[in-house]
């Protein structure tokens, strides 16, 4: 803050606005500034979110929520985890519908967040001068996915069991590495109540400080750098040209109804296809068909069609190049009619595992 | 929406005013349709669709609200073994002039052999909640926590900082065993 600003005179409550609780507070924070820092941006008229990254938020805000509750009635031991799930579903009044709408919030926030991904691509968003932007969003896609994998365990039944023993062993195959991540990954040789502590630990402590740092971090520079224009290369020099629109309330009252709508499918998807609980885990008994979840079924699928370490260097160098898209693609052009390389890659990669999951669930 | 320039009331959908609104001033009501009690006072539109948003949004919190505070009500215990008898031991194991503390359930119980018979009362000290034992020494049922002391025979406060006795337990002792019944 500057020197001028320190001796502002203080709002004395004349205002309509600012009277009683309103200028009360505004005297103790002088929050005002900040929060028309915040709000009053000028967003492009031609910009498209879809609204996606915002959902992601309001869906990451929701498992924080749920989380928190289910945290209270949880058990992390091989002992009693299970119980603790059955007693949440069975005998907490309204524990089924907490945990089955945290189920479906993390479905759809990894659907989200890779939906909003997409949409950066093809926009091609990520360019100048959102390149770190967009690297701290492949953080939090991978948060993301770390938060899905490690969540994934804890009911401890049959299918969060082996889907663990799956899911740990393909993390085993990377080369030179594979053999210690198998081990730091399971605590052990195998899964067991060390693998469920150390899942839990990550899952409820250590994933939501960094989203929530990486988060902080994304956003600010959002903010900073406002929203890409789809349709005009930003300048390197000078404010971006083109009409903009009010970031508040316009967009933001835009936002509020998407988020309105997810909540209501978040309520009707948890009330009407409820999380399940199978059999308590077995160590000693695989059950038949045992699928990763959706968003790990191509690579499992593409695991099964060609050599395992193929399989696995294929999806890591993949993202590896995809986290480099903006130094790879750095020409300012951004109308995917003038992108035809990385518009058509990206939309092979997209049909490639749209396929592999297609063929997942059918097999 | 232009606020202002508004009719104060919409009419009902599917019929038309019978006039429209005089430039420059505000109707204070629909023309009556036949769908509408006559004489009643219309809300003009803003204030329905604020009413409306607000409702909207209490009624949104409601819905969130309600199962969240629901769900931090613990369910009642099934463990807590309301309603039986449970074996507390046997007369051999507690001869006259010595006391046991056993389970009830989850509620601590003891269980003292005097020589007015078998009786039992709540273990849990009425001061500030230790669990009370017996001691021989003295012959009374004794707090460790900041001795406070209760009668073996009626549960009453001998000494010490309790502040009321300690509530009675039913005991039945059939033939040499003892069982603590509740209610």
């Amino acid at each position: 803050m500057t020197a001028d600003a320190e001796h502002a005179p203080l709002p004395t409550g004349g205002s309509p606005a600012l009277t009683s609780t309103g200028g009360w507070i505004e005297q103790r924070t002088r929050g005002r500034a900040l929060m028309d820092a915040l709000l009053h941006v000028r967003i492009p008229a031609e910009a498209r979110t879809f609204y996606f990254g915002g959902i992601a938020l309001f869906l990451f805000g929701i498992q924080v929520a749920t989380g928190t509750l289910l945290a209270l009635y949880y058990s992390p031991t091989p002992e009693a985890a299970y119980d603790s799930v059955l007693f949440v579903m069975s005998d907490v009044r309204f524990g089924w519908l907490i945990r089955s709408v945290h189920h479906w919030a993390a479905n759809l926030m990894i659907l989200f967040v890779v939906l909003h991904l997409l949409r950066v691509v093809f926009q091609a968003a990520y360019k100048y001068p959102r390149e770190l932007t967009w690297l701290f969003g492949m953080g939090l896609l991978g948060a993301t996915m770390v938060f899905g994998f490690t969540g994934y365990l804890l009911p401890w039944d049959q299918r969060a069991y082996w889907a663990t023993v799956v899911g740990t062993e393909i993390a085993g195959s990377v080369p030179l590495i594979g053999d210690q991540l198998l081990l730091f990954l399971r605590g052990g040789e195998d899964v067991t109540g060390a693998t469920l502590s150390r899942f839990f630990g990550v899952h409820v402590l250590v994933m939501p400080l960094a989203l929530a740092g990486l988060l902080a971090v994304h956003l600010t520079l959002v903010h900073q750098l406002g929203l890409a224009n789809p349709k005009r290369p930003e300048p390197r020099e000078g404010p971006p040209k083109g009409k903009g629109i009010p970031f508040f309330p316009n967009y933001i009252l835009d936002e509020l109804i998407a988020w309105y709508v997810v909540l209501a499918l978040l309520v009707v998807l948890a009330s009407l296809f409820p999380a399940g609980l199978e059999e308590q885990a077995n160590p000693l008994e695989t059950p038949a068909h045992t699928k990763p979840e959706w968003y790990f079924l191509a690579v499992y699928e593409f695991l099964k069609l060609v050599p395992r370490i193929f399989g696995i260097m294929l999806p890591i160098v993949g993202l590896g190049l995809l986290t480099a898209l903006p130094f790879l693609d750095r020409r300012p052009e951004v109308l995917a009619r003038n992108r035809k390389v990385a518009v058509g890659v990206a939309t092979v990669v997209v049909v490639a595992v749209v396929g592999m999951t297609a063929r997942g669930f059918l097999s | 929406m232009d606020e202002g320039t508004q009719p104060a009331a919409a009419p009902p959908s599917g019929t038309q005013p019978a006039a429209a609104p005089p430039s420059g001033t505000q109707p204070a009501a629909a023309p009556p349709s036949g769908t509408q009690p006559g004489g009643s006072a219309e809300i003009p539109r803003r204030r329905f669709l604020r009413w409306l948003l607000g409702f909207s949004i209490l009624s949104t919190m409601a819905m969130v609200a309600a199962p969240v505070v629901t769900f931090l009500v613990p369910p009642k215990s099934s463990a807590a073994g309301s309603g039986g008898k449970v074996l507390a031991g046997t007369v051999a194991d507690i001869p006259v002039g010595t006391g046991k503390v056993v389970a009830m359930g989850s509620q601590p119980t003891i269980v003292v052999n005097t020589a007015q018979g078998v009786l039992a009362y709540s273990a849990i000290c009425t001061h500030l909640g230790c669990i009370v034992m017996y001691d021989a020494l003295s012959s009374t049922i004794a707090c460790p926590c900041h001795d406070g002391r209760f009668s073996p025979a009626n549960g009453a406060v001998v000494s010490g900082p309790p502040p009321a006795a300690l509530p009675p337990v039913t005991v039945s002792v059939e033939g040499d065993e003892i069982y603590l019944v509740s209610a």
